[in-house]
Protein backbone atom coordinates (compact mmCIF):
# COMPACT_ATOMS: atom_id res chain seq x y z
CA UNK A 1 0.00 0.00 0.00
CA UNK A 2 2.27 2.65 1.02
CA UNK A 3 4.64 1.45 -2.27
CA UNK A 4 1.85 2.02 -4.37
CA UNK A 5 1.57 5.65 -3.01
CA UNK A 6 5.25 6.22 -3.25
CA UNK A 7 5.03 5.50 -6.78
CA UNK A 8 2.44 7.38 -7.38
CA UNK A 9 4.02 10.28 -6.38
CA UNK A 10 7.27 9.16 -8.53
CA UNK A 11 4.79 9.47 -11.41
CA UNK A 12 3.76 12.72 -10.95
CA UNK A 13 5.53 15.02 -13.41
CA UNK A 14 7.24 16.87 -11.44
CA UNK A 15 6.88 17.70 -7.35
CA UNK A 16 4.82 20.40 -8.38
CA UNK A 17 2.76 21.08 -4.79
CA UNK A 18 5.86 22.88 -2.84
CA UNK A 19 8.66 23.66 -5.68
CA UNK A 20 6.87 26.16 -7.47
CA UNK A 21 9.07 29.23 -6.77
CA UNK A 22 7.43 32.14 -6.08
CA UNK A 23 3.96 32.17 -5.47
CA UNK A 24 1.69 32.93 -8.16
CA UNK A 25 0.52 36.81 -6.90
CA UNK A 26 4.15 37.14 -6.54
CA UNK A 27 4.54 36.59 -10.11
CA UNK A 28 1.22 38.51 -11.07
CA UNK A 29 2.46 41.82 -9.58
CA UNK A 30 5.65 41.59 -10.79
CA UNK A 31 5.22 40.97 -14.41
CA UNK A 32 2.37 43.36 -13.95
CA UNK A 33 4.58 45.95 -12.98
CA UNK A 34 7.02 45.16 -16.20
CA UNK A 35 4.25 45.35 -18.50
CA UNK A 36 3.10 48.68 -17.19
CA UNK A 37 6.70 50.02 -16.60
CA UNK A 38 7.00 48.86 -20.68
CA UNK A 39 4.30 50.27 -21.87
CA UNK A 40 4.78 53.91 -20.21
CA UNK A 41 8.46 53.48 -21.78
CA UNK A 42 7.58 52.60 -25.05
CA UNK A 43 4.43 55.14 -25.37
CA UNK A 44 6.20 57.91 -23.92
CA UNK A 45 9.74 57.64 -24.46
CA UNK A 46 11.43 56.50 -27.68
CA UNK A 47 14.35 54.15 -26.03
CA UNK A 48 12.40 51.20 -27.29
CA UNK A 49 12.63 52.35 -30.95
CA UNK A 50 15.89 50.75 -31.52
CA UNK A 51 15.33 47.20 -29.50
CA UNK A 52 11.54 46.83 -31.60
CA UNK A 53 14.30 47.45 -34.87
CA UNK A 54 16.80 44.54 -33.66
CA UNK A 55 13.89 41.96 -32.47
CA UNK A 56 12.16 42.73 -35.78
CA UNK A 57 15.24 41.86 -38.30
CA UNK A 58 15.39 38.86 -35.96
CA UNK A 59 11.91 37.97 -36.41
CA UNK A 60 12.91 38.07 -40.32
CA UNK A 61 13.53 33.82 -41.04
CA UNK A 62 10.44 33.40 -39.01
CA UNK A 63 8.15 35.69 -40.91
CA UNK A 64 9.52 34.09 -44.34
CA UNK A 65 8.64 30.77 -42.92
CA UNK A 66 4.95 31.66 -42.52
CA UNK A 67 4.44 33.47 -45.39
CA UNK A 68 6.08 30.82 -47.39
CA UNK A 69 2.49 29.19 -47.98
CA UNK A 70 0.54 31.95 -49.35
CA UNK A 71 3.65 32.82 -51.61
CA UNK A 72 4.36 29.74 -52.76
CA UNK A 73 0.56 29.58 -53.82
CA UNK A 74 0.77 32.89 -55.06
CA UNK A 75 3.49 31.80 -57.45
CA UNK A 76 1.89 28.96 -58.47
CA UNK A 77 -1.10 30.64 -59.43
CA UNK A 78 0.91 32.72 -61.49
CA UNK A 79 2.49 30.29 -63.52
CA UNK A 80 -0.30 28.43 -64.33
CA UNK A 81 -2.33 31.50 -65.82
CA UNK A 82 -4.23 30.77 -68.69
CA UNK A 83 -2.58 32.21 -72.28
CA UNK A 84 -6.11 33.59 -72.71
CA UNK A 85 -6.06 35.55 -69.83
CA UNK A 86 -2.53 36.84 -70.30
CA UNK A 87 -3.45 37.85 -73.83
CA UNK A 88 -6.41 39.55 -72.40
CA UNK A 89 -4.67 41.37 -69.86
CA UNK A 90 -1.95 42.15 -72.97
CA UNK A 91 -4.13 43.79 -74.91
CA UNK A 92 -5.82 46.40 -71.90
CA UNK A 93 -2.28 47.30 -71.20
CA UNK A 94 -1.49 48.31 -74.39
CA UNK A 95 -4.78 50.16 -74.65
CA UNK A 96 -3.62 51.62 -71.15
CA UNK A 97 0.04 52.18 -72.38
CA UNK A 98 -1.35 54.04 -75.48
CA UNK A 99 -3.85 56.51 -73.59
CA UNK A 100 -1.35 57.40 -70.83
CA UNK A 101 1.58 57.94 -73.64
CA UNK A 102 -0.82 60.70 -75.00
CA UNK A 103 -1.36 62.26 -71.26
CA UNK A 104 1.83 62.00 -71.37
CA UNK A 105 2.95 64.06 -73.99
CA UNK A 106 0.99 66.69 -72.89
CA UNK A 107 2.10 66.36 -69.57
CA UNK A 108 6.09 67.49 -71.07
CA UNK A 109 4.30 70.55 -72.77
CA UNK A 110 2.82 71.58 -69.21
CA UNK A 111 5.70 70.64 -66.78
CA UNK A 112 7.62 73.21 -69.73
CA UNK A 113 4.74 75.70 -69.30
CA UNK A 114 4.42 75.78 -65.57
CA UNK A 115 8.31 75.79 -65.12
CA UNK A 116 7.81 79.19 -67.27
CA UNK A 117 4.97 80.51 -64.93
CA UNK A 118 6.17 79.66 -61.73
CA UNK A 119 9.63 81.56 -63.02
CA UNK A 120 7.53 84.37 -64.00
CA UNK A 121 5.93 84.54 -60.39
CA UNK A 122 9.39 83.80 -58.64
CA UNK A 123 8.07 80.55 -56.92
CA UNK A 124 9.99 77.79 -55.38
CA UNK A 125 10.72 75.35 -58.43
CA UNK A 126 9.05 72.38 -57.34
CA UNK A 127 11.28 69.37 -56.42
CA UNK A 128 10.76 65.87 -57.62
CA UNK A 129 10.06 63.11 -55.63
CA UNK A 130 11.69 59.59 -54.76
CA UNK A 131 9.51 56.97 -54.72
CA UNK A 132 9.91 53.02 -54.14
CA UNK A 133 7.26 50.15 -55.92
CA UNK A 134 6.47 48.17 -52.95
CA UNK A 135 4.50 45.07 -52.23
CA UNK A 136 2.02 44.62 -49.13
CA UNK A 137 3.35 41.32 -47.51
CA UNK A 138 0.57 41.32 -44.71
CA UNK A 139 -2.71 42.98 -43.00
CA UNK A 140 -1.96 44.69 -39.75
CA UNK A 141 -2.63 42.00 -36.99
CA UNK A 142 -4.24 44.21 -34.66
CA UNK A 143 -7.65 44.47 -34.88
CA UNK A 144 -8.05 48.01 -33.30
CA UNK A 145 -5.32 49.97 -35.89
CA UNK A 146 -5.43 49.53 -39.66
CA UNK A 147 -1.90 48.93 -41.23
CA UNK A 148 -0.27 47.00 -43.59
CA UNK A 149 3.37 46.25 -43.75
CA UNK A 150 5.22 46.35 -47.09
CA UNK A 151 8.45 44.70 -48.26
CA UNK A 152 10.64 47.96 -48.31
CA UNK A 153 12.55 49.04 -45.18
CA UNK A 154 15.27 51.25 -44.57
CA UNK A 155 17.62 49.19 -46.51
CA UNK A 156 15.89 50.62 -49.53
CA UNK A 157 16.19 53.90 -48.03
CA UNK A 158 12.50 54.17 -47.10
CA UNK A 159 11.98 57.00 -44.09
CA UNK A 160 8.92 57.32 -41.74
CA UNK A 161 6.68 59.68 -42.88
CA UNK A 162 6.18 58.46 -46.57
CA UNK A 163 2.98 58.56 -48.28
CA UNK A 164 2.21 54.99 -50.03
CA UNK A 165 -0.08 55.17 -53.34
CA UNK A 166 -1.48 52.95 -55.57
CA UNK A 167 -3.32 53.17 -58.99
CA UNK A 168 -5.71 54.89 -57.96
CA UNK A 169 -4.98 56.91 -54.86
CA UNK A 170 -3.68 57.63 -51.26
CA UNK A 171 -3.64 54.84 -49.14
CA UNK A 172 -1.59 55.64 -46.33
CA UNK A 173 1.57 56.37 -44.68
CA UNK A 174 4.60 54.60 -43.56
CA UNK A 175 4.62 55.23 -39.47
CA UNK A 176 7.62 52.60 -38.73
CA UNK A 177 10.10 51.19 -40.63
CA UNK A 178 12.38 48.40 -40.17
CA UNK A 179 15.27 46.90 -41.62
CA UNK A 180 13.46 44.74 -44.16
CA UNK A 181 10.06 45.85 -43.97
CA UNK A 182 7.99 49.04 -42.99
CA UNK A 183 4.67 49.20 -41.66
CA UNK A 184 2.22 51.73 -43.14
CA UNK A 185 -0.84 53.27 -41.17
CA UNK A 186 -3.98 53.71 -43.52
CA UNK A 187 -6.18 56.45 -44.17
CA UNK A 188 -9.00 54.43 -42.17
CA UNK A 189 -6.82 54.44 -39.24
CA UNK A 190 -8.04 56.74 -36.67
CA UNK A 191 -4.49 58.38 -35.96
CA UNK A 192 -3.97 59.04 -39.16
CA UNK A 193 -5.40 62.96 -40.58
CA UNK A 194 -4.55 63.74 -43.84
CA UNK A 195 -4.97 67.35 -45.60
CA UNK A 196 -7.49 67.50 -48.78
CA UNK A 197 -8.98 69.65 -50.95
CA UNK A 198 -12.32 69.86 -52.78
CA UNK A 199 -11.29 69.16 -56.04
CA UNK A 200 -14.45 70.44 -57.82
CA UNK A 201 -13.80 74.38 -55.69
CA UNK A 202 -10.71 74.01 -53.95
CA UNK A 203 -11.89 73.93 -50.33
CA UNK A 204 -9.02 72.90 -48.02
CA UNK A 205 -10.36 70.57 -45.23
CA UNK A 206 -8.52 67.81 -42.90
CA UNK A 207 -10.03 63.92 -43.24
CA UNK A 208 -9.72 61.92 -40.18
CA UNK A 209 -9.87 57.98 -40.50
CA UNK A 210 -13.10 56.50 -39.17
CA UNK A 211 -11.49 53.62 -37.67
CA UNK A 212 -14.28 50.97 -37.79
CA UNK A 213 -15.88 50.75 -41.49
CA UNK A 214 -13.25 51.84 -43.84
CA UNK A 215 -14.74 55.56 -44.32
CA UNK A 216 -12.85 58.90 -43.95
CA UNK A 217 -14.68 62.15 -42.02
CA UNK A 218 -14.48 65.42 -42.56
CA UNK A 219 -15.34 66.88 -39.24
CA UNK A 220 -15.20 70.93 -37.96
CA UNK A 221 -16.66 71.96 -41.36
CA UNK A 222 -19.47 74.16 -41.05
CA UNK A 223 -23.26 73.29 -41.78
CA UNK A 224 -23.60 75.22 -44.56
CA UNK A 225 -20.09 73.98 -46.38
CA UNK A 226 -20.08 73.79 -50.18
CA UNK A 227 -19.47 70.30 -50.19
CA UNK A 228 -21.81 68.12 -52.83
CA UNK A 229 -22.02 63.95 -52.38
CA UNK A 230 -19.98 62.38 -55.12
CA UNK A 231 -17.05 65.55 -54.54
CA UNK A 232 -13.97 64.11 -55.14
CA UNK A 233 -11.12 64.66 -52.41
CA UNK A 234 -7.18 65.45 -53.17
CA UNK A 235 -4.61 66.28 -51.37
CA UNK A 236 -3.42 69.13 -51.01
CA UNK A 237 0.30 68.94 -50.41
CA UNK A 238 0.24 71.67 -48.01
CA UNK A 239 1.39 69.23 -45.10
CA UNK A 240 5.17 68.63 -46.98
CA UNK A 241 4.30 64.78 -47.18
CA UNK A 242 1.35 64.30 -49.46
CA UNK A 243 2.29 65.54 -53.28
CA UNK A 244 -0.69 67.76 -53.89
CA UNK A 245 -3.06 66.52 -56.19
CA UNK A 246 -3.23 62.93 -55.49
CA UNK A 247 -7.38 61.19 -55.19
CA UNK A 248 -7.82 60.78 -51.37
CA UNK A 249 -11.83 60.16 -51.27
CA UNK A 250 -15.63 60.47 -52.46
CA UNK A 251 -18.07 62.44 -50.75
CA UNK A 252 -20.11 59.35 -49.54
CA UNK A 253 -23.15 60.97 -47.49
CA UNK A 254 -23.79 64.38 -45.77
CA UNK A 255 -25.87 64.85 -42.80
CA UNK A 256 -26.86 68.21 -41.24
CA UNK A 257 -28.79 68.14 -37.59
CA UNK A 258 -30.39 71.42 -36.42
CA UNK A 259 -28.41 70.86 -33.14
CA UNK A 260 -24.95 70.60 -34.42
CA UNK A 261 -23.06 73.79 -36.23
CA UNK A 262 -20.97 71.01 -37.95
CA UNK A 263 -21.96 68.81 -40.98
CA UNK A 264 -21.53 65.29 -40.65
CA UNK A 265 -19.90 64.05 -43.78
CA UNK A 266 -18.27 60.46 -44.56
CA UNK A 267 -16.32 59.58 -47.60
CA UNK A 268 -15.09 56.46 -48.89
CA UNK A 269 -11.35 55.94 -50.11
CA UNK A 270 -11.01 55.81 -53.90
CA UNK A 271 -7.96 53.60 -53.86
CA UNK A 272 -7.75 50.29 -53.33
CA UNK A 273 -7.18 50.09 -49.18
CA UNK A 274 -8.47 46.42 -49.19
CA UNK A 275 -7.56 45.11 -52.51
CA UNK A 276 -4.31 46.46 -54.17
CA UNK A 277 -1.60 44.24 -53.62
CA UNK A 278 1.58 46.98 -55.10
CA UNK A 279 1.71 50.37 -53.30
CA UNK A 280 4.20 53.09 -54.71
CA UNK A 281 6.51 54.51 -51.18
CA UNK A 282 6.25 58.44 -52.07
CA UNK A 283 8.59 61.00 -50.29
CA UNK A 284 9.00 64.26 -50.69
CA UNK A 285 12.09 65.59 -50.55
CA UNK A 286 13.19 67.50 -47.19
CA UNK A 287 16.17 69.41 -48.53
CA UNK A 288 14.86 72.94 -48.95
CA UNK A 289 16.18 74.40 -46.37
CA UNK A 290 20.07 73.36 -47.02
CA UNK A 291 19.20 74.66 -50.52
CA UNK A 292 17.76 78.04 -49.84
CA UNK A 293 19.26 79.87 -46.98
CA UNK A 294 17.30 82.44 -47.15
CA UNK A 295 14.04 80.78 -46.80
CA UNK A 296 15.55 78.42 -43.82
CA UNK A 297 15.29 81.72 -41.83
CA UNK A 298 12.15 82.63 -42.87
CA UNK A 299 10.68 79.28 -40.81
CA UNK A 300 9.97 81.38 -37.51
CA UNK A 301 6.38 80.29 -37.26
CA UNK A 302 4.91 77.07 -38.45
CA UNK A 303 1.91 78.76 -40.05
CA UNK A 304 4.74 80.44 -42.06
CA UNK A 305 6.39 76.88 -43.18
CA UNK A 306 3.47 75.15 -43.91
CA UNK A 307 2.13 77.63 -46.31
CA UNK A 308 6.00 77.39 -47.96
CA UNK A 309 5.82 73.73 -47.83
CA UNK A 310 2.50 74.30 -49.72
CA UNK A 311 4.49 75.49 -52.65
CA UNK A 312 6.73 72.90 -53.26
CA UNK A 313 4.29 69.95 -54.19
CA UNK A 314 1.73 72.40 -55.00
CA UNK A 315 1.92 72.23 -59.09
CA UNK A 316 2.92 68.60 -59.66
CA UNK A 317 1.53 67.59 -62.94
CA UNK A 318 2.66 63.81 -62.24
CA UNK A 319 0.43 64.29 -59.13
CA UNK A 320 -2.10 65.64 -60.83
CA UNK A 321 -1.90 63.11 -63.46
CA UNK A 322 -1.91 60.16 -61.05
CA UNK A 323 -5.11 61.64 -59.28
CA UNK A 324 -7.15 61.31 -62.47
CA UNK A 325 -7.92 64.11 -63.58
CA UNK A 326 -7.95 65.08 -67.34
CA UNK A 327 -5.30 66.58 -69.02
CA UNK A 328 -7.79 69.10 -70.27
CA UNK A 329 -8.11 70.17 -66.79
CA UNK A 330 -5.05 71.21 -66.03
CA UNK A 331 -4.62 73.39 -68.89
CA UNK A 332 -5.07 77.20 -68.11
CA UNK A 333 -7.74 78.14 -69.41
CA UNK A 334 -9.66 76.37 -67.35
CA UNK A 335 -11.11 78.01 -63.77
CA UNK A 336 -11.02 74.92 -61.72
CA UNK A 337 -7.02 74.06 -61.36
CA UNK A 338 -6.22 77.76 -61.16
CA UNK A 339 -8.94 77.94 -58.40
CA UNK A 340 -7.13 74.93 -56.71
CA UNK A 341 -3.31 76.89 -56.85
CA UNK A 342 -5.15 80.56 -55.82
CA UNK A 343 -5.32 79.79 -51.88
CA UNK A 344 -1.71 78.90 -51.84
CA UNK A 345 -0.74 81.68 -54.33
CA UNK A 346 -1.81 83.93 -51.86
CA UNK A 347 -0.29 82.55 -49.29
CA UNK A 348 2.97 82.82 -50.92
CA UNK A 349 2.30 86.29 -51.66
CA UNK A 350 1.75 87.38 -48.18
CA UNK A 351 4.56 85.20 -47.28
CA UNK A 352 6.43 87.53 -48.96
CA UNK A 353 4.82 90.68 -47.41
CA UNK A 354 6.33 89.26 -44.04
CA UNK A 355 9.58 89.09 -45.26
CA UNK B 1 2.46 8.65 -18.12
CA UNK B 2 5.39 9.89 -19.94
CA UNK B 3 7.14 13.38 -18.53
CA UNK B 4 6.55 16.22 -20.98
CA UNK B 5 9.69 17.30 -22.32
CA UNK B 6 10.79 20.97 -21.90
CA UNK B 7 11.56 21.32 -25.75
CA UNK B 8 7.86 20.56 -26.74
CA UNK B 9 6.84 23.34 -25.16
CA UNK B 10 8.75 25.39 -26.46
CA UNK B 11 8.22 24.28 -30.35
CA UNK B 12 4.95 24.44 -29.63
CA UNK B 13 4.60 27.75 -28.52
CA UNK B 14 7.26 28.66 -31.72
CA UNK B 15 4.56 27.11 -34.06
CA UNK B 16 1.97 29.51 -32.39
CA UNK B 17 3.84 32.42 -32.96
CA UNK B 18 3.96 31.26 -36.88
CA UNK B 19 0.64 30.42 -36.90
CA UNK B 20 0.46 34.55 -35.41
CA UNK B 21 2.83 35.58 -38.17
CA UNK B 22 0.72 34.19 -41.15
CA UNK B 23 -0.28 36.94 -43.52
CA UNK B 24 -3.75 36.04 -42.71
CA UNK B 25 -6.54 38.51 -45.08
CA UNK B 26 -8.62 40.79 -43.57
CA UNK B 27 -12.15 39.23 -43.18
CA UNK B 28 -9.64 35.56 -41.58
CA UNK B 29 -8.49 38.01 -39.23
CA UNK B 30 -11.26 38.55 -37.22
CA UNK B 31 -12.06 34.99 -36.49
CA UNK B 32 -8.28 33.49 -36.21
CA UNK B 33 -8.09 32.24 -32.34
CA UNK B 34 -5.44 33.62 -30.26
CA UNK B 35 -3.17 30.61 -31.03
CA UNK B 36 -0.55 31.60 -28.85
CA UNK B 37 -2.56 31.78 -25.02
CA UNK B 38 -4.69 28.68 -26.48
CA UNK B 39 -1.04 26.61 -26.79
CA UNK B 40 0.20 28.61 -23.05
CA UNK B 41 -2.91 27.71 -21.56
CA UNK B 42 -2.60 24.51 -22.24
CA UNK B 43 0.49 23.87 -21.13
CA UNK B 44 -0.23 25.53 -17.59
CA UNK B 45 -3.07 22.93 -17.01
CA UNK B 46 -0.82 20.05 -18.70
CA UNK B 47 2.56 20.94 -17.32
CA UNK B 48 2.55 24.00 -14.75
CA UNK B 49 5.93 23.12 -13.96
CA UNK B 50 7.03 23.85 -17.43
CA UNK B 51 5.17 26.67 -18.11
CA UNK B 52 4.11 29.65 -16.07
CA UNK B 53 2.84 33.18 -15.48
CA UNK B 54 6.52 34.56 -16.74
CA UNK B 55 6.26 32.30 -20.14
CA UNK B 56 2.91 33.86 -20.92
CA UNK B 57 4.72 37.51 -19.76
CA UNK B 58 7.67 37.02 -22.42
CA UNK B 59 5.62 35.39 -25.25
CA UNK B 60 3.09 38.10 -25.27
CA UNK B 61 5.63 40.33 -25.84
CA UNK B 62 7.03 38.59 -28.79
CA UNK B 63 2.76 38.98 -29.57
CA UNK B 64 3.03 42.82 -29.03
CA UNK B 65 6.06 42.83 -31.56
CA UNK B 66 4.20 41.17 -34.00
CA UNK B 67 1.19 43.20 -33.51
CA UNK B 68 3.04 46.15 -33.49
CA UNK B 69 1.12 47.58 -30.89
CA UNK B 70 2.58 49.15 -27.76
CA UNK B 71 5.29 46.57 -25.84
CA UNK B 72 3.48 45.25 -22.74
CA UNK B 73 0.25 45.12 -23.71
CA UNK B 74 -0.38 41.33 -24.84
CA UNK B 75 1.96 40.86 -22.26
CA UNK B 76 0.19 42.08 -19.44
CA UNK B 77 -3.01 40.42 -20.67
CA UNK B 78 -1.30 37.06 -20.82
CA UNK B 79 0.06 37.77 -17.58
CA UNK B 80 -3.28 37.98 -15.85
CA UNK B 81 -5.00 35.56 -18.05
CA UNK B 82 -2.22 32.95 -16.91
CA UNK B 83 -2.23 34.23 -13.33
CA UNK B 84 -6.43 32.71 -13.07
CA UNK B 85 -5.21 29.48 -14.99
CA UNK B 86 -2.61 28.70 -12.96
CA UNK B 87 -4.79 29.38 -9.58
CA UNK B 88 -6.90 27.16 -10.23
CA UNK B 89 -5.29 24.68 -11.97
CA UNK B 90 -5.56 21.86 -9.17
CA UNK B 91 -9.35 21.98 -9.62
CA UNK B 92 -9.14 22.62 -13.23
CA UNK B 93 -7.57 19.68 -14.26
CA UNK B 94 -10.65 17.21 -12.13
CA UNK B 95 -13.14 19.38 -14.13
CA UNK B 96 -15.32 18.02 -16.94
CA UNK B 97 -14.59 18.44 -20.46
CA UNK B 98 -17.46 20.80 -20.65
CA UNK B 99 -16.53 22.62 -17.69
CA UNK B 100 -12.78 22.93 -18.81
CA UNK B 101 -14.26 24.30 -21.90
CA UNK B 102 -15.88 26.51 -20.19
CA UNK B 103 -13.34 28.04 -18.00
CA UNK B 104 -10.95 28.09 -21.02
CA UNK B 105 -13.53 30.63 -22.82
CA UNK B 106 -13.77 32.78 -19.81
CA UNK B 107 -9.82 33.36 -19.81
CA UNK B 108 -9.92 33.89 -23.62
CA UNK B 109 -12.75 36.51 -23.00
CA UNK B 110 -11.14 37.62 -19.82
CA UNK B 111 -7.84 38.30 -21.72
CA UNK B 112 -9.76 40.18 -24.29
CA UNK B 113 -11.24 42.66 -21.93
CA UNK B 114 -7.81 43.18 -20.41
CA UNK B 115 -6.46 44.06 -24.22
CA UNK B 116 -9.22 46.34 -24.58
CA UNK B 117 -8.57 48.20 -21.42
CA UNK B 118 -5.36 48.97 -22.47
CA UNK B 119 -6.19 49.64 -25.99
CA UNK B 120 -9.06 52.57 -24.55
CA UNK B 121 -6.60 53.55 -22.40
CA UNK B 122 -4.01 54.20 -25.50
CA UNK B 123 -7.24 56.15 -27.24
CA UNK B 124 -8.28 53.73 -29.36
CA UNK B 125 -12.32 52.54 -29.88
CA UNK B 126 -13.90 49.73 -29.12
CA UNK B 127 -14.83 48.04 -32.86
CA UNK B 128 -17.84 46.12 -32.38
CA UNK B 129 -18.90 43.35 -31.02
CA UNK B 130 -16.96 40.99 -33.40
CA UNK B 131 -14.15 42.05 -31.40
CA UNK B 132 -14.88 38.77 -28.99
CA UNK B 133 -15.54 36.51 -32.13
CA UNK B 134 -11.77 34.84 -31.75
CA UNK B 135 -12.62 33.53 -28.43
CA UNK B 136 -15.45 31.71 -29.95
CA UNK B 137 -13.01 30.36 -32.24
CA UNK B 138 -10.63 29.40 -29.90
CA UNK B 139 -12.86 27.33 -27.71
CA UNK B 140 -14.17 26.05 -30.80
CA UNK B 141 -10.21 25.15 -31.23
CA UNK B 142 -9.94 23.98 -27.99
CA UNK B 143 -12.53 21.15 -28.33
CA UNK B 144 -11.74 20.27 -31.78
CA UNK B 145 -7.63 19.86 -30.09
CA UNK B 146 -9.70 17.62 -27.25
CA UNK B 147 -11.77 15.27 -29.27
CA UNK B 148 -8.78 14.76 -31.32
CA UNK B 149 -7.39 13.17 -28.45
CA UNK B 150 -5.08 15.69 -27.07
CA UNK B 151 -4.61 15.59 -23.31
CA UNK B 152 -5.69 18.91 -21.04
CA UNK B 153 -4.40 17.27 -17.78
CA UNK B 154 -7.79 15.50 -17.01
CA UNK B 155 -7.05 12.16 -17.53
CA UNK B 156 -3.18 11.69 -16.38
CA UNK B 157 -5.07 11.48 -12.89
CA UNK B 158 -6.66 8.51 -13.20
CA UNK B 159 -3.62 6.49 -14.29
Amino acid sequence: MMRGIHQNFDQQPAPAFFVRGPSPVARLMFFTALSLALMATDSRLQYLNNVRQTLMSLLQPLQAVASAPSNIYAFTNEYFSTHHHLLAENQQLKKQALRQNVDLQKLKLLTLENENLRGLLQAQQSLAETSTLAEIEYVGRDAFTKKIVVNRGTNHLIVTGAAAVDAKGVIGQVTRTYPATSEVTLITDKSLAIPVQIERNGLRAIAFGHGRDNTLELPYLPANVDIKVGDQLVTSGIDGIYPAGLAVASILKMNTSPDSPFARIVCVPTAGIENSRQVLLVSVPKAKAENNPKQGLNQNSKVLSAAEKANVPIAQPIAAHQAGVKPADLSLTNTEPAAMQKPVVQERKADHAQN
Amino acid sequence: MHKIKLQSVYISLLLAYICILFPWSDFVLSFRPDFMLLVILFWLLRAPNLCSVGTAWFMGLWVDLAMGGTFGQYALAYTITAFFAVVYQRRLVLFSKTQQLVYVFLLLVLSQIVLLILKAFAGSQFIGWSYFIPSFTGVVFWQIAVSLGLNTGRHSHGK
